[in-house]
């Protein structure tokens, strides 16, 4: 039996009561070229409550879609959220990810996107991260995975940073502060005199 | 750091639309998904797994199809179009037989998905290496060999380790 999945995916203990969502308000792109997985992720994404799905089967057709749907800022009904394939023959995950970040529109730049990669090494999730990915889910897609990485969106939004050659969400993680008590042997200071002292 | 204008950082901090939009305010804390809803989406990739052999025959197929068409492909444009078909197909099948841990099935797809990328269209020992791939596909298919493990299983790894390490 599966548990609820947070972002945190830690213990509810000590935490305020947490919130079960609602994501029937939510429409969320599926752009996978591969017909069979887009509809096993749509199902997925229905069973989880999500109200509007649309699909698409490629890098080209998802700009369409967007356009159509975010280009007007002040809409009640923007795609909210992007699951993109990396690999699609006809411009990849990686290149609608750039187009995203590049458009002048605030509807299209800030769209937060979900990189889905058959790869599963770490160069791939810093390329994603690099090109502007909130999150990057590895396949096999589980409904598990599929809803954390939901819910990191949601509950976990990094800032968006402009820099030279880079805009897109945050590329660190935040590092939560340690609040428990203090349980090292050694103290801080004892490990940098040691250190000095080679 | 250089703050001068050329290297500028700026930085948004938006609004959590999406949190609203999912029925909770800016100030609660993480929420969660229902576990019910969780525990349906998951039986759904259990109930689609009959669907399997079904769906990765049609796609041996189309593999062999754009095999065939880059073996009788009059320049080498056309060859690397029919591998790119190959590439992506090998992709799907990869997708496809991990989501049902078909294990064995997922070796052989990612094999030749990487092996299609570096590929050589113009030397014929890399062909014999994408023909080594997709027989051992079909004979994984019809005998439903699903794990990495198994004499069988074995046999067919070597087959196309040998092709890769003889022809590569």
């Amino acid at each position: 039996m599966n548990k609820p999945v947070e972002a945190t995916q830690m213990s509810a203990v000590g935490n305020k009561q947490k919130k079960a969502y609602s994501l029937s308000a939510f429409r969320i792109l599926v752009v996978e070229d591969y017909p069979f997985m887009a509809d096993l992720i749509s199902t997925m994404l229905r069973e989880f409550g999500v109200g509007n799905i649309v699909q698409a089967s490629s890098g080209n057709e998802a700009r369409e879609m967007i356009m159509l749907f975010n280009s007007d800022e002040t809409s009640r009904n923007k795609i909210d959220l992007v699951l993109l394939d990396w690999l699609m023959p006809d411009g990849d995950g990686l290149e609608l990810l750039k187009w995203l970040r590049g458009h002048k529109k605030d509807s299209i730049r800030f769209l937060p996107s979900v990189l889905c990669s058959a790869y599963a090494s770490e160069d791939v999730v810093v390329a994603g991260r690099d090109n502007g990915a909130n999150e990057v889910l590895v396949k096999p897609v589980s409904a598990q995975k599929l809803a954390s990485r939901l819910l990191y969106v949601i509950d976990k939004p990094r800032p968006f940073l402009k820099v030279p050659g880079f805009f897109g969400p945050d590329r660190r993680r935040r590092i939560e502060e340690y609040k428990g008590t203090e349980r090292r042997i050694t103290k801080a200071e004892d490990i940098k005199s040691y250190h000095e002292r080679l | 750091m250089n703050d001068s204008d050329g290297d500028k950082i700026e930085i948004f901090h938006r609004v959590n639309r999406l949190k609203l939009k999912a029925g909770a305010s800016l100030h609660d804390g993480a929420g969660f998904i229902d576990s019910g809803a969780i525990n349906r989406a998951q039986g759904i990739i259990e109930t689609k797994q009959s669907l399997y052999p079904k769906i990765v025959e049609e796609s041996l197929r189309k593999l062999e199809k754009s095999w065939n068409n880059f073996k009788t492909a009059s320049s080498d444009e056309l060859r690397n179009s029919s591998m790119e078909e190959i590439y992506h197909t090998a992709n799907h099948i990869k997708d496809l037989a991990s989501t049902f841990n078909y294990e064995l099935m997922q070796h052989f797809a990612v094999s030749l998905r990487d092996f299609s990328e570096r590929i050589d269209v113009t030397r014929k020992e890399h062909h014999i290496i994408v023909q080594a791939h997709n027989d051992v596909m079909w004979v994984v298919y019809n005998e439903n060999i699903k794990d990495h493990g198994g004499t069988k299983a074995e046999e067919l790894k070597l087959i196309v380790a040998k092709a890769i390490e003889k022809y590569s």
